[in-house]
């Protein structure tokens, strides 16, 4: 469904991205591990378009040069060149690092402005379905989401994502310094959304562990290339991804 | 009595004044130099329509204020536009076109006392021993009206919603489809036709003079800046410190001061909390 080909970022004369090309099947879950820099997030930027955003307001500062080339085929369409609200509307959200929630508005409103792409009946729909997942959000919905605690607005993060009907949802580091439990919750979520939605999810990590068991595919980058790629099985048994990865 | 009545509504003038000027910050994060140019400028063209086409006055106001919102809009889409990011030349774009408008109208004949709006109707009711006139009643209804659509418009429409959201995290925003040039265009025809509201229902209080437009543009900067730049409550309650020290002076001193306090009221505010009054939750933001 998505077909991301011979990527390349460059910040000024820094390489971030060298030649990455990935490939997303429709109905999967797809792993991108990568230490700390390894290029991960400028992935994800890519395929969401913010790389455009950014290089656009970078150069009104007078700042950094951002440069980036390669193509992105988006269900037969190519949309290296599209704006980050029309890919939106295409169906790709991302689900940001850091997760960015609306720290002044509630829950609830969170929620409706991620539906922002969606008709009243489909929100309806959403919101229902997101509180289905994620039961904890339900008895704070008026609540302010800056006083959520980190796992609750992961989970925020990720309900007003669905909320934007995704077809490919681009989760970036959803188990950021969230506590095992709440990171058992937001696996199994992730895994859920995948059946019951169908639609494809690509997920970063630092940390291998706890997502490998639900993908099917996954890429290893490493200083902004692509050195390893296999399904979920085929990287556990590389000794060198087990050592790197999994902390064994 | 009169201080509380006469503060009251000076202080809700001062709001409705400010209000486009701090949408549009709050929401699009331009500071609209242009703002009392189009303030003033909406006057004129209501008094044109009146009284060069002679067309009624409700329509005169109705077209008034659309011609304001779309020329708000249209100064986005060709100026700002292009020096979106740059602080600096964001200043210089907006306040360039506002001075354009006003010495615009100044050179095309808006000269002397003898551009007036008739008030909406006439007489005056006496509250509490201190006689109102009914514009300033008007004023009064129209501010509080103003402010529950805006506050009912940001958080049960669609539109509303994706202003919010541009305004607390514009990335956050555009990773969920809503486009930021869109909401930027639309929040200054909304903070202009605001502008153009404000000027009709105001203007009829005094002469149209084009000097109004640059005291428009001052108030609404010391309000902003005062109540915390962008925040809405911040405007409330800065106008209302504002329009009561106002009243005050006026009543103690001299009524030539009204500038003085609300120029030394930005002083104060930036040596004592330079975030505003209501600016405290992006304070402690930035310190985090």
């Amino acid at each position: 469904m998505l077909k991301a080909s011979d990527l390349m970022v460059f910040y000024e004369n820094m390489l971030a991205l060298n030649n990455v090309t990935i490939d997303i099947k429709s109905n999967s879950i797809t792993g991108i591990f990568g230490s700390n820099s390894a290029g991960k997030s400028t992935l994800m930027h890519m395929i969401s378009g913010i790389i455009l955003d950014m290089q656009k307001k970078e150069e009104m500062k007078g700042g950094e040069r951002i440069s980036s080339y390669g193509t992105i085929d988006f269900e037969h369409q190519e949309i290296s060149k599209l704006k980050p609200h029309e890919r939106a509307r295409m169906g790709i959200i991302l689900c940001p690092e850091r997760r960015r929630i609306f720290a002044e508005s509630s829950v609830m409103e969170n929620l409706k402005i991620g539906a922002f792409l969606s008709t009243s009946a489909e929100t309806k729909e959403n919101l229902d379905y997101v509180l289905h997942i994620f039961p904890h959000l339900t008895k704070h919905l008026h609540r302010q989401g800056g006083f959520l605690s980190g796992g609750e607005q992961q989970m925020l993060a990720i309900g007003r994502a669905i909320m934007a009907k995704p077809k490919l949802l681009l989760l970036d580091e959803p188990l950021l310094g969230l506590s095992p439990l709440y990171q058992k919750i937001v696996v199994t979520a992730i895994k859920e959304i995948r059946n019951s939605k169908k639609i494809a999810i690509i997920i970063t990590e630092q940390y291998a562990r706890p997502i490998i068991p639900i993908i099917e595919y996954g890429y290893i980058i490493e200083n902004g290339s692509s050195v390893l790629e296999g399904t979920g099985n085929e990287l556990l048994d590389n000794p060198d991804v087990k050592s790197a990865y999994f902390g064994v | 009595m009169d201080i509380l009545v006469y503060g009251t509504i000076n202080s809700i003038i001062l709001a409705l004044m400010s209000l486009g000027f701090t949408l549009v910050y709050s929401i699009s994060r331009l500071p609209n130099f242009a703002h009392g140019a189009l303030y003033i400028a909406t006057g004129y063209t209501v008094w044109m329509l009146l009284n060069s086409l002679e067309l009624s006055y409700p329509l005169a106001i109705l077209i008034g204020i659309l011609g304001t919102a779309a020329s708000g809009a249209l100064i986005y889409r060709f100026a700002l536009i292009r020096v979106r990011g740059m602080e600096i030349s964001e200043v210089i774009a907006s306040y360039a076109i506002g001075l354009a408008i006003i010495e615009g109208l100044r050179w095309g004949g808006l000269r002397g006392s003898t551009f007036t709006l008739p008030s909406f109707m006439s007489g005056s009711i006496t509250f509490f021993d201190v006689s109102i006139d009914y514009q300033r009643l008007i004023i009064m209804v129209t501010g509080f009206a103003v402010f529950v659509m805006l506050y009912l418009f940001t958080r049960f429409t669609k539109t509303g919603l994706a202003f919010r959201g541009i305004a607390q995290d514009e990335r956050a925003s555009m990773m969920l489809g809503i486009d930021s040039d869109f909401t930027a265009i639309l929040s200054l025809a909304i903070g202009s036709g605001l502008a153009g509201l404000s000027a009709v229902i105001l203007l009829p209080l005094g002469n149209i003079v084009v000097e109004t437009g640059y005291n428009v543009l001052i108030f609404s900067i010391a309000v902003s800046i005062i109540g915390g730049l962008g925040s809405w409550s911040g405007v409330v309650v800065a106008s209302f410190i504002i329009g009561f020290a106002q009243i005050l002076t006026e009543v103690f001193l001299s009524s030539h001061y009204q500038m003085v306090v609300a120029l030394l009221a930005i002083i104060v505010t930036l040596l004592i909390k330079p975030s505003g009054i209501m600016g405290k939750q992006k304070e402690l933001e930035e310190r985090v």
